[in-house]
C-alpha cells in the first residue's frame, strides 16, 4: 500500500467535474419533466383505457421495464438515427431514453396510487353528479398524488443513478468528465474516488430528504410505494 | 422509414450472442448467490445493537446505495487496482461492483424483514431456552424470508439488468457482444433491437413473477 494520494489533478479539474455535475441535474431535470406527464397518460391508459389503448399501454411499461437502460440508450443513440435518417446528438438521446424509461416508472407509482384510493371516493363523486374525469382529476388524482410523493422522489433519485449511462455516449456528464480527467492524468484512484464521493454527497442528501418526507406524510396519513 | 431490415447477421453471429447470454447469467448468478449471502450478514449487523458493528455497516450500505453503479464499477475496474494487491479483470471488477451494490440493497430488505416479525416471536422463542442465533435461525428468518420473496426477486430483476453495464468495461456479456458484432456487421439497428427483446424475454417473466407474488402477499396480508 505504498501509494502516494495526489490530489492536485482533482483540484486542478474541478469545475469541469462541477461542469459535468450541472449536466447530470439537467438530463435528470428534463427527463423528469417529460417522464412524469407521459407516466401519468401511460397510467391512464392502462387503467382506463379501452383494449386497444389497454394493451398498448402496458406493454410499453413491461417492455421498458423489462430491458436495462443501457440497452435502451444505445438503441435511440445508434438505431434510431439510422432508422428515421435524422441525426440525434448524445445530449437529445439521453433525455429522450430516459423520459421514455422513467415515464414506465412513473406510470405505474401512478397506477399503485390511484387503486390504492377507497372505492368510496369515486361513488361519492359520482353521487353527487360528478364525470368519471371530473372525479380523476378534482377527487381522486389529488389524493393520490400526495400519497405517490416519496415514492416519486425515490424514482427520481433512481433515475439521476441511471444517468451516469449517458457517459457511454460521450454525453459531458460527471461520469464521462471523470473518464475524461483521469484517462488525461492517469490519477485513476483520485479522480474516480472523487466522482463517486460527488455523487454520493448530492444522492445522500436527496436520499435524507426523501426520508424526512417519508416520516412527515407517513404521520399525517398512509403512503404508498412504488 | 424505407430502410430495409436485414437480420441475417443476427443469425450468422449467434453463436457470439449466446456466448454473451451465458456470461450475462453467469454474472448475474453469481452477484445474486454472493450479494444475499452476504446482505444478511450486514443486515443482521446493522441490526445490532453495537455501534462498532452497527455503524461500518450503515456507512457501507449508505456508500453503495447512494452511489450510481456504473460509478462503482468503474471505481473497481479503473481505480481499484492501483491499491488492490490482486489482478483486477473485467469480470472480478464486475462482480465486485454488482455484489457489493446487491449486498447493500438486499441486507436493507433482510433488515426490514426481520423487524416486521413481531416481537412476541423473539420472546417466546426466548421463553423457550433458545439462544439468540437459534432464535434467528429457527423462528424469526423462516417467517421474514418468506415475505422477503417478492423484494429479492426484484433484486434480481434489477441485478440482470445491471449486469449489461459490464459491457462499459468490455466484460464480454451480451450488450458487449452486440456492440461487437454491430460495428462488424455495421447493422446496429437489427443488433440492439435483438439485444433488446433477448433481455425482454429474459427478464419479463421475473417481474411478472413478482407482480403476481406481491398480489399474493398484499391478498394473504
Amino acid at each position: 500500500m505504498g501509494y502516494e494520494w495526489d490530489f492536485s489533478v482533482v483540484f486542478g479539474n474541478f469545475d469541469l467535474l462541477l461542469l459535468g455535475l450541472v449536466n447530470t441535474l439537467k438530463v435528470t431535470g428534463l427527463a423528469l419533466f417529460f417522464g412524469i406527464p407521459l407516466g401519468l397518460v401511460l397510467a391512464l391508459m392502462r387503467l382506463y383505457g379501452n383494449k386497444a389503448l389497454r394493451w398498448p399501454a402496458g406493454f410499453i411499461i413491461e417492455f421498458l421495464r423489462s430491458t436495462p437502460p443501457i440497452a435502451q440508450l444505445f438503441w435511440f443513440f445508434f438505431a434510431l438515427p439510422i432508422l428515421l435518417g435524422v441525426e440525434i446528438d448524445p445530449f437529445s438521446a439521453s433525455v429522450l431514453t430516459f423520459s421514455l424509461q422513467s415515464s414506465a416508472f412513473f406510470a405505474e407509482v401512478f397506477r399503485g396510487g390511484i387503486q390504492s384510493i377507497d372505492n368510496g371516493q369515486w361513488e361519492a363523486a359520482k353521487a353527487i353528479g360528478m364525470t368519471r374525469n371530473a372525479t380523476l382529476q378534482r377527487i381522486i388524482l389529488p389524493q393520490a398524488v400526495k400519497r405517490m410523493i416519496p415514492a416519486f422522489l425515490e424514482r427520481a433519485i433512481e433515475l439521476m443513478k441511471t444517468t451516469t449511462l449517458v457517459s457511454t455516449i460521450s454525453y459531458s456528464d460527471l461520469l464521462y468528465q471523470a473518464n475524461t480527467i483521469a484517462q488525461s492524468s492517469y490519477r485513476t484512484l483520485e479522480v474516480y474516488t472523487t466522482a463517486a464521493a460527488m455523487y454520493f454527497v448530492v444522492i445522500l442528501a436527496c436520499s435524507l430528504l426523501v426520508g424526512r418526507l417519508e416520516h412527515r406524510l407517513g404521520r399525517s396519513g398512509e403512503i404508498t410505494r412504488g | 422509414m424505407d430502410y430495409q431490415w436485414d437480420f441475417s447477421a443476427v443469425v450468422t453471429y449467434w453463436p457470439v450472442l449466446l456466448v454473451g447470454l451465458k456470461n450475462t447469467i453467469i454474472l448475474a448468478a453469481v452477484c445474486l448467490v454472493l450479494g444475499l449471502f452476504f446482505g444478511l450478514f450486514v443486515g443482521a449487523a446493522r441490526y445490532s445493537s453495537n455501534r462498532l458493528v452497527n455503524w461500518p455497516a450503515t456507512a457501507f450500505v449508505e456508500v453503495f446505495r447512494n452511489t450510481p453503479v456504473l460509478v462503482q464499477i468503474m471505481w473497481f475496474y479503473f481505480a481499484f487496482p492501483i491499491i488492490s494487491p490482486i489482478e483486477v479483470n473485467a469480470f472480478t471488477a464486475a462482480t465486485l461492483g454488482l455484489t457489493l451494490n446487491t449486498v447493500a440493497f438486499s441486507s436493507e430488505i433482510y433488515r426490514a424483514g426481520i423487524q416486521s416479525i413481531s416481537k412476541g416471536q423473539w420472546e417466546a422463542a426466548k421463553a423457550l431456552g433458545m439462544t439468540y442465533t437459534e432464535q434467528m435461525r429457527r423462528i424469526i428468518l423462516p417467517q421474514a424470508i418468506r415475505r422477503m420473496v417478492p423484494a429479492f426477486t426484484n433484486r434480481a430483476v434489477e441485478l440482470v439488468k445491471m449486469t449489461s453495464l459490464a459491457s462499459v468495461i468490455a466484460y464480454g456479456e451480451l450488450m458487449h457482444q452486440a456492440k461487437t458484432i454491430s460495428i462488424i456487421a455495421f447493422n446496429p439497428i437489427e443488433m440492439y433491437t435483438s439485444v433488446a427483446i433477448i433481455f425482454f424475454v429474459l427478464i419479463a417473466p421475473l417481474s411478472l413473477l413478482v407482480q403476481r407474488l406481491e398480489m399474493k402477499k398484499r391478498k394473504s396480508s
